[in-house]
């Protein structure tokens, strides 16, 4: 299957498929499993399924917010994104390339077209470089800039992201949180990008900062037009970065929407006790979301005993938690239905009335 | 626990395997010749080439490799192309030698190192612990066997309460066994007292700052509790690993402390079986001292398991 | 990581400051300097001597005297520098040049080309060094540079060993990872990310590798089987000087001294230029700083209204705390705080890191890391003065009358012991149970803190729990003992945030309960408002503000305190962008001498800048540190955008 797909996709840059036209990214049964630690060394490893079946679009200068807690596979499915892992299973297109069939070998065009802004803003800088170097690495490995234009456009990066160039001469472990991020993020815009994953860039900064950093993300995206994939745990700042959002449970794609849609009227259970769960710094508003909690925990009080079998790799794998659980949860992962107001959800709540039996994988 | 302990053991017949099949091989590669040296220079060819087929040297490298082997492991290791003694035996007779000074030297080296590494960890940056690791520098920077000529010179010559040389069987006297170790035994087991200290110091250190250390002082507990029990169990882990590389070091390092002191180790059997070109003799005494090797590391891997129960739930 | 530290001039400068480094590269250059100039510093021939002036004794003539064969051993001497160090360049030159490309390939390349390499290093390593030596040179008979060659092969081993394991380390990296998004191939990944990164450790490793080849070849010089008569080597000295023992102990001294100064010094500056790689060193002894009686202790101003309640259980009073810094001097990170928590009522300390909030309630349990100093006027828990106090009297008082939950609750727990022995440790330290009793009450905890199925799980280790479960059993250890006072140093920060409400339930729970009070302290308003009844706002090291939480995030008093709460995203429809707070919290070495928050201050005016800006009376039972409190309407949070989140069908 590789060799099929390298050979349209390792000349055919983004321009040669319709630029803008098709949807940025368009990931489709994505699956991903990791083998875990052999019993013994004639045994096979155990697997966990880290991603499973997951679909996920984005449309050109869109911003897709992918929201699950720890374990939820956002990550992982960010990381097959970026070709930094080979999922086992399904197909991800992103501006124009399929990522899943790339060999050994990624082309360069892809690796100017999707960037990547990490968590760690200290660990996913070299810190044996400078800045200056740092932002000028895809400018050396994709454009071959050298000398003054290499040093003017890092300053026009790095004022872009509201750094000075005197910064360029600095380490990384010279600047502050925030300031690292807005050099990944210049980083990543240096080869003019379509998508950018970010894997929770905000995550690690302090409350006056993440503000700061989600602004310039937003005005990157208002000049460039660039799409970006938000992953995040926390949901009130991915609903102010994003257009829509994605939630993720334990592998699963549970509910997808617009933004105010999901956290106005989440239809999956998960989703509402995700909202529910938010703390809000208002506390009249924050007593009401914890009376709302609480209701939920009450309804979930009796959550499926330890000794009830594990829901099979087929079912829903919030089952055992929900406060709707039915006979079919545990055997069989729901088609995804179309709710008013936009986006799916995969749940048997919104089942048409009768189930059908070929539904079963 | 007795299955790990059979996996283990199990584990270690393919290494000891592979480092025979090595030296083996090794020691043919060679173009030193025994038989030259056991004829002399002024031996004529045909000489040569008689001693040589007496010892079975001109037969192909697999046969005599297979030989050798088959012997091996019914535990006859061959013989000594001079002395024409019995390695085997020659092996087991010098074993003890070497085990009493390797045990002398470790048990020197963990008495001197934990308990000042603990002190001086305890202390870190103050006057006390830069007194005990600067002897740590120092005691790892010490040459063993000049330490212990100077020994020599103030315990034996000088103050003459222990013997210079030799050594006393413990089954002949049990004093006398004690008196012939303790030199011998302070010489080698300085370098790994201070390598075990310096170990005990940083890990010491490092557990120190660990979350549960505070955890455990913000219960009330006693210092001396939370260092005993909470900060030295989880500190032993890195310093068994550096003690389990230390007894390997010990085997090595009492071939010269054997020799200094004249005892009938394994090392004297080993030096003068390499001044004199004796195959099969320093072949057994790798083979013996690999196994020797991994049993100690299968004894510290069982230590982890109590140490670590993360280990142990695997 | 600590590669950073090596460019730069800040490295130089911690190369200029630590003096020990320098001496020791002094004395390895002066062994160097022998070694090339032996032809002309030795004044005679050292491998030829006069045997009738053999043992003679340190003279005019030969500085060290002479060996049995009439040979001048200070020349000995200089030869052996030069025989020394060029084994060890021999050594170390034969160790990098295979074990470091070989290490690379396996770090790197992974799969079976590193499985095999390690077998083969596995095998080699079980052989003792010495043995090992002896048993090649047996291959190769004896002689100085076969020997060392044969060492170069040995130590090739460790430094591929090493190579690998920093590779595979560095390879995992994030940064690792960026260059690969970015598009750097595999060559450029090795070449430019990874060995500039693992370089310094490998140039530590190296240097100690030096020393340890100087050793190797004393040692088998020693035994014969190294450098024969040929050269003048140290460890052959020393057997020299064993045969004449008797009649001269002198000559053991100079080759001896010799090995131990060589050697010494390449360890200290391997040690050296591995600290100056290193991140701060950090001086780790046990974190019990008990807290000083601070100036002024009588005469003690009351504090404004807002930060005081009636008949507190817990008053604080101007406390403040102070590191020492690199350069010298003291850096303060926490200044003049004081604070009271009511009776059952539920602080919430807020700030973001920097603010000193959890050094605070660090130094009220005396577990400020230990170069730290904590001071206070008085620090009273339910009317005991517990400044002052030795260690083992504040210890009476940790665990039984204060409890406390950290943030990291799975590394908070001692991972070599099981849950219910450390819980039940608390209840025998101070309430003296017997085994049988501590574990009946830590079921009974177990229970009240909603763990299922107690008994079973007293036998866990902290590694079987989730990360909400191992809170509760921290919560569990922390109120064994009943106390009077919690501290929970963000307590829900490390967990899932559907976790999060569950804990902070628990907490609520616990405090109807038991009547105890809460000293929270958390970066996150929402929890803020969730559970605490009063709030107190901390910047830079300072209170700004405090009162009581719905009046304080209704209508903040402290341009800080609404810059928190206005560019805090809330889950409400988007109005556009999100306000924010320029700049950065200052370090506390550069904290503005008048208002902290000036230079961040939207509403600054010149005289917010004077000088130090005290706590005051604001309206609303509460105290702020902004001089136009007054003056000011700031806004904060409720009333508008509250959208209620529809149920479900």
């Amino acid at each position: 299957m590789t060799s099929a797909n390298t050979a349209n996709t390792d000349a055919a840059g983004p321009a040669a498929t319709g630029d803008g036209s098709g949807p940025l990214l368009r990931v489709r049964d994505l699956t991903v499993t990791f083998a875990g630690r052999r019993p013994a060394p004639w045994r096979r490893p155990a697997t966990t399924v880290a991603v499973n079946g997951v679909d996920l679009d984005i449309a050109p200068g869109e911003t897709l917010g992918l929201v699950g807690e720890s374990g939820s596979g956002k990550s992982t499915t960010a990381r097959a994104v970026l070709r930094l892992l080979r999922p086992d299973r399904g197909t991800i297109e992103a501006a124009g390339f399929r990522v899943d069939g790339f060999g050994r070998r990624v082309p360069a065009g892809y690796r100017r077209a999707v960037q990547a802004v990490f968590q760690d803003p200290l660990g996913s800088l070299d810190p044996t470089k400078v800045i200056g170097d740092i932002v000028a690495e895809p400018l050396a490995v994709h454009v071959g800039l050298r000398g003054p234009e290499r040093d003017g456009r890092v300053a026009e990066l790095l004022e872009q992201v509201g750094l000075g160039a005197q910064h360029a001469r600095r380490y990384p472990y010279e600047l502050s949180g925030g300031q690292r991020q807005r050099v990944s993020i210049a980083r990543a815009l240096a080869p003019e990008p379509r998508l950018i994953i970010l894997d929770e860039p905000v995550s690690a900064l302090d409350v006056s900062v993440q503000s700061q950093v989600v602004n310039l993300l937003e005005d990157v995206r208002e000049r460039t037009g660039v799409g970006y994939l938000f992953v995040a745990h926390d949901l009130a700042v991915v609903r102010h970065a994003c257009d829509r959002i994605a939630v993720m449970y334990r592998g699963r794609v549970v509910e997808e929407g617009p933004a105010d849609r999901i956290c106005e009227r989440p239809a999956h259970p998960y989703t509402e006790e995700l909202l529910a769960a938010v703390p809000d710094p208002d506390p009249a508003r924050q007593r009401l979301q914890r009376q709302r909690r609480r209701e939920l925990a009450a309804a979930t009080a009796a959550p499926a005993p330890n000794t009830a079998p594990a829901p099979a790799a087929g079912g829903c794998p919030f089952a055992p938690r929900c406060p709707h659980r039915m006979p079919v949860c545990t055997d069989t992962f729901p088609d995804r239905t179309s709710l008013p107001g936009g986006g799916r959800v995969a749940c048997h709540l919104y089942d048409a009335p009768v189930t059908t039996p070929e539904e079963v994988r | 626990m007795l299955r790990t302990v059979v996996i283990r053991l199990a584990a270690m017949f393919p290494l000891v395997f592979l480092v025979a099949t090595g030296v083996f091989f090794l020691g043919r590669l060679s173009d030193i010749d025994p038989a030259e040296n056991i004829v002399g220079p002024e031996a004529s060819e045909e000489q040569v080439a008689a001693v040589r087929h007496d010892l079975g040297l001109d037969r192909p490298a697999l046969e005599q490799y297979a030989d050798w082997l088959s012997g091996a492991v019914r535990g006859d290791l061959g013989q000594s192309v001079y002395t024409k003694a019995d390695v085997s035996a020659s092996l087991l007779q010098a074993l003890p030698v070497t085990l009493s000074l390797t045990f002398g030297g470790l048990l020197v080296g963990l008495l001197l190192g934990v308990p000042s590494g603990i002190w001086s960890a305890l202390r870190a940056g103050r006057a006390g612990d830069r007194a005990i690791s600067l002897f740590a520098t120092v005691g790892q920077a010490v040459p063993g066997f000049w330490l212990g000529l100077l020994l020599i010179f103030a315990f034996a010559i000088q103050l003459p309460w222990f013997p210079s040389v030799g050594y006393v069987a413990i089954d002949q006297s049990l004093t006398g066994w004690l008196r012939s170790l303790a030199l011998p035994s302070v010489s080698l087991g300085v370098v790994a007292a201070a390598a075990i200290s310096r170990q005990t110091r940083s890990s010491m250190i490092g557990v120190l700052q660990q979350e549960y250390v505070r955890t455990a002082l913000s219960k009330g507990l006693s210092k001396r509790r939370v260092v005993v029990k909470h900060a030295l169990k989880n500190a032993a882990v890195p310093i068994v690993t550096v003690v389990s590389f230390q007894v390997t070091t010990l085997l090595g390092g009492s071939i010269v402390i054997e020799r200094l002191f004249a005892m009938p180790g394994l090392g004297q059997l080993a030096i003068d079986a390499v001044l004199r070109r004796d195959p099969d003799v320093i072949q057994g005494i790798v083979v013996l001292t690999v196994i020797i090797v991994v049993l100690v590391n299968v004894l510290l891997d069982l230590s982890y398991a109590w140490l670590n129960p993360k280990v142990r739930a695997l | 990581m600590s590669a950073a530290e090596a460019s730069g001039a800040r490295f130089t400068a911690r190369l200029l400051r630590s003096k020990a480094t320098l001496l020791w590269a002094a004395v390895v250059g002066l062994v160097l300097f022998c070694a090339v100039l032996a032809p002309v510093i030795a004044p005679y021939d050292p491998l030829d001597g006069d045997v009738r002036e053999g043992l003679l004794g340190p003279s005019g003539d030969h500085w060290l005297g002479t060996d049995k064969l009439g040979r001048d051993v200070f020349s000995r001497i200089v030869y052996g520098a030069q025989v020394a160090l060029l084994s060890g360049a021999e050594a170390v030159g034969i160790a990098a040049a295979i074990g470091i490309p070989l290490g690379l390939l396996s770090g790197y390349a992974g799969g079976w080309t590193d499985r095999i390499l390690m077998r083969i290093v596995e095998g080699v390593m079980s052989v003792p060094f010495l043995v090992l030596a002896i048993a090649l040179i047996s291959v190769l008979g004896p002689g100085l540079w076969k020997s060392m060659a044969v060492v170069g092969v040995v130590f090739a081993m460790t430094l591929m060993r090493l190579t690998r394991g920093e590779t595979l380390a560095a390879r995992e990296e994030l940064y690792v990872d960026g260059a690969r998004v970015v598009g750097a191939g595999a060559p450029r990944i090795l070449f430019r990310h990874i060995l500039p990164n693992i370089t310094p450790p490998l140039i530590v490793q190296v240097t100690l590798m030096i020393a340890g080849a100087i050793i190797a070849e004393a040692t088998l010089s020693f035994l014969g089987l190294g450098a024969q008569a040929g050269h003048a080597s140290w460890g052959s000295m020393l057997a020299d000087a064993q045969e004449s023992i008797r009649q001269s102990f002198f000559l053991a001294l100079p080759p001896g001294i010799a090995i131990l100064v060589t050697v010494l010094a390449f360890n200290q500056v391997g040690d050296g230029v591995r600290d100056l790689f290193a991140r701060e060193a950090k001086a780790g002894t046990l974190g019990v700083n008990p807290v000083h009686r601070g100036k002024g202790a009588e005469a003690e101003a009351d504090p404004p209204a807002g930060t005081a309640v009636p008949d507190p259980l817990l008053s604080v009073r101007d406390l403040t705390v102070s590191f020492p810094q690199p350069g010298g001097g003291r850096v303060t990170v926490v200044q003049g705080v004081s604070l009271d928590v009511g009776k059952g009522e539920i602080l919430g300390l807020v700030g973001e890191s920097g603010s000193g909030k959890s050094v605070t309630a660090m130094s009220l349990l005396g577990l400020v890391p230990d170069p730290g100093r904590v001071a206070a006027s008085t620090v009273r828990l339910d009317g005991r003065e517990l400044t002052g106090l030795p260690f083992d009297e504040l210890r009476k008082v940790r665990g039984r009358e204060l409890g406390v939950v950290f943030q990291e609750p799975i590394a908070s727990l001692n991972p070599a012991y099981t849950v219910g022995d450390q819980v039940a440790e608390v209840l025998r330290e101070h309430d003296g149970l017997s085994r049988a009793q501590a574990r009946e009450r830590v079921v009974e905890l177990f229970e009240q803190v909603h763990i299922p199925n107690p008994a079973d799980r007293l036998g866990d280790y902290p590694h079987q729990f989730s990360g909400g479960m191992a809170q509760r059993v921290m919560i569990a250890m922390a109120l064994a003992c009943r106390p009077r006072l919690l501290v929970a140093d963000e307590p829900t920060t490390a967990l899932d945030v559907t976790v999060q409400g569950q804990v902070l339930d628990l907490l609520l729970e616990l405090r109807e309960q038991t009547g105890m009070s809460i000293l929270l302290i958390t970066h996150d308003l929402g929890v803020v408002a969730d559970v605490a009844d009063r709030v107190a706002v901390m910047y830079a090291g300072q209170l700004v503000e405090c009162g009581p939480t719905e009046e304080v995030f209704r209508k903040p008093s402290h341009p800080y305190t609404e810059g928190l709460l206005t560019s805090l995203p809330r889950n409400v429809r988007r109005t556009g962008r999100l306000p924010s707070i320029p700049g950065v919290v200052p370090a506390p070495d550069a904290w503005p001498e008048g208002c902290h928050f000036a230079d961040r201050c939207p509403h600054a005016r010149p005289r917010c800048s004077g000088g130090p800006i005290e706590l005051a009376a604001a309206p609303g039972g509460r105290a702020t540190r902004c001089v136009r409190a007054e003056e000011l309407t700031l806004t904060g949070v409720g009333g508008t955008g509250a959208v209620q989140i529809a149920k479900k069908p």
